[in-house]
């Protein structure tokens, strides 16, 4: 559900992988249906993603696919279909969590898994989620929503397994952390380096979500659930965006040697997005669109995780990878 | 015995030799010196660590002297003596009564603002930076005091992670 950059990404990274995912994890990946707002393409056999992905770019409209396009919308598409998992795209919603939040229940309870970038229905809804997906016996992974391509939710709970995680500290969202690395380096003012961060595409035509810090905010929430075992919801988080970061504090900062950043802080004293001062040479510099993450943990110390947070490809990576630890 | 301290010096040349010499004379030795570049700050300051070899008197009479002539020791055998703490505020700075600000910090005890510098920012607006010394284990409370402040005077406050 969802065919935006991000969904795109999922069908161009099956095109890329599913000969090795066949080899190294003995199975095959079959898109029975994909959808858009508009509509939806439907086919049992399985969709031709190439097609797909032109007949998207050219018309707009998954429902322009030959013979197997309909204009079945929404929860319907999940009754047409036999599938096994849905992957979840949709617009982040911080609202309502919709749709997300009404079609991965309906997985839920149709006994399907489900893989996820999206972050407003876990943002809103988190133990709600968990408890459906709990109830059902069926599993729920939203790696890419934190994070995009930096590991941090599997690699949290697999690969650092053996310690106790005391808090989280990092920079969740790639368009502030632009923003302000290009602010540093042009000493230019906020309302200029956005405008410029819009006409690059990295930056949207409505950047509320990222530059007051609600996005963060998100993802904040979904670690301080999945890592630290924190229930919270969006409202327990205190948000603070860049918007009144001033060219003039960043050159006040680098006199001291610090930088500003957006800093996620996710511990049991504190669930926060602001801007913070860190320092130059620290693992906190980290620069242009990059997000990274610190996580401080009781036998390991610090160890920190530096990623690729948006991206169609990218994001997707974290989705297969998703979908690869359930079926293999 | 053996002697670890973190001293706070301009990184220009002399500097060093000015703090060494009357080590020297107090019968202690000099054992190794580590400048860390690295965490130099706009004001060419630069933490030192120097490790010192000599009788306990001596080495007690080393740290009476650097006191004597106003060295900021930042911590001795790993123990943070004074804690340095750096924030950025962001609003009307200036029309809100600096001194007002600067004087309900200054009133801690064992806390003093070592630096201060407001830059305008348009018609109003301005950033301010606040570096503050603080006795080690105040940190906390100098950050509540200041978000007092803002609170009151409505300044964003950006904060070391
Ligand atoms: N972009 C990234 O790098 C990134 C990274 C991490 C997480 N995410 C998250 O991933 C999700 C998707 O992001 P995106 O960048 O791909 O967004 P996007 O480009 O705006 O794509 C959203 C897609 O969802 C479709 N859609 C909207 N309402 C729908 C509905 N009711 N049923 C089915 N499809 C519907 C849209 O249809 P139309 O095509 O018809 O408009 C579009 O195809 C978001 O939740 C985002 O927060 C994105």
């Amino acid at each position: 559900m969802g065919f935006g950059a991000v969904g795109k990404g999922v069908a161009e990274a099956i095109l890329l992988k599913n000969d090795f995912i066949k080899e190294n994890y003995g199975f095959e990946l079959n898109i029975v249906a994909v959808a858009d707002s508009s509509g939806s393409a439907i086919s049992k056999e399985g969709l031709d993603l190439k097609s797909l992905l032109e007949i998207k770019s050219k018309t707009g409209k998954v429902s322009n696919y030959p013979v197997y396009g309909t204009d079945i919308k929404d929860m319907d598409v999940l009754d047409n279909v036999e599938y096994d998992c849905l992957v979840e795209a949709t617009p982040t919603n911080i609202e309502t969590g919709e749709p997300a939040k009404s079609l991965t229940i309906k997985a839920f309870n149709d006994k399907k898994n489900v893989v996820t970038s999206n972050k407003g229905h876990l943002a809103l809804f988190f133990k709600e989620l968990m408890d459906e997906s709990q109830k059902n016996n069926v599993q729920f992974k939203f790696e890419a929503s934190v994070g995009g391509a930096m590991p941090i939710i599997n690699f949290a709970e697999e690969t650092l397994s053996s310690t106790d995680i005391e808090s989280i500290i990092g920079i969740l969202n790639g368009t502030t952390n632009y923003i302000l690395s290009r602010m540093t380096s042009e000493g230019s003012s906020y309302e200029n380096t956005l405008e410029e961060s819009q006409q690059l595409g990295i930056a949207e035509t409505d950047p509320t979500q990222d530059v007051e810090g609600i996005d963060a905010a998100c993802k904040t929430v979904i670690l301080a659930n999945i890592i630290l075992g924190i229930p919270c919801t969006y409202k327990d988080v205190y948000v603070e965006g860049i918007s009144k970061i001033t060219s003039e504090s960043i050159e006040l900062a680098l006199k001291e040697g610090y930088l500003i950043k957006l800093i996620a802080e996710v511990s049991k004293n504190a669930l926060e997005v602001s801007p913070r001062l860190v320092k130059k040479n620290s693992p906190y510099a980290v620069d242009g669109t990059l997000n990274m993450a610190t996580l401080k943990t009781d036998l390991a110390d610090e160890v920190t995780v530096i990623g690729k947070g948006a991206g169609s490809l990218e994001t997707a990576s974290a989705m297969l990878t998703d979908i690869i630890n359930i079926y293999k | 015995m053996k002697m670890n301290l973190v001293l706070e010096l301009q990184d220009i040349p002399g500097q060093l030799v000015s703090v060494l010499s009357p080590i020297s004379s107090l019968g202690t030795n000099l054992v190794t010196v580590i400048h860390k570049r690295e965490d130099k700050n706009e004001r060419g300051l630069i933490p030192v660590q120097i490790t010192l070899e000599g009788e306990q008197n001596n080495l007690n009479a080393v740290i009476s002297k650097l006191n004597e002539m106003q060295i900021t020791i930042l911590e001795v055998d790993g123990v943070i003596l004074r804690e340095k703490l750096t924030t950025i505020l962001i609003g009307h700075v200036i029309d809100t009564n600096v001194k007002d600000t600067m004087d309900k910090i200054n009133g801690l005890t064992g806390v003093s603002i070592v630096d201060f510098e407001v830059k305008l920012a348009g018609e109003l607006e301005s950033s301010a930076k606040l570096v503050v010394e603080s006795d080690f284990g105040m940190k906390k409370k100098v950050l509540n005091k200041i978000q007092e402040i803002a609170l009151e005077k409505n300044f964003l406050v950006v904060s070391e992670v």
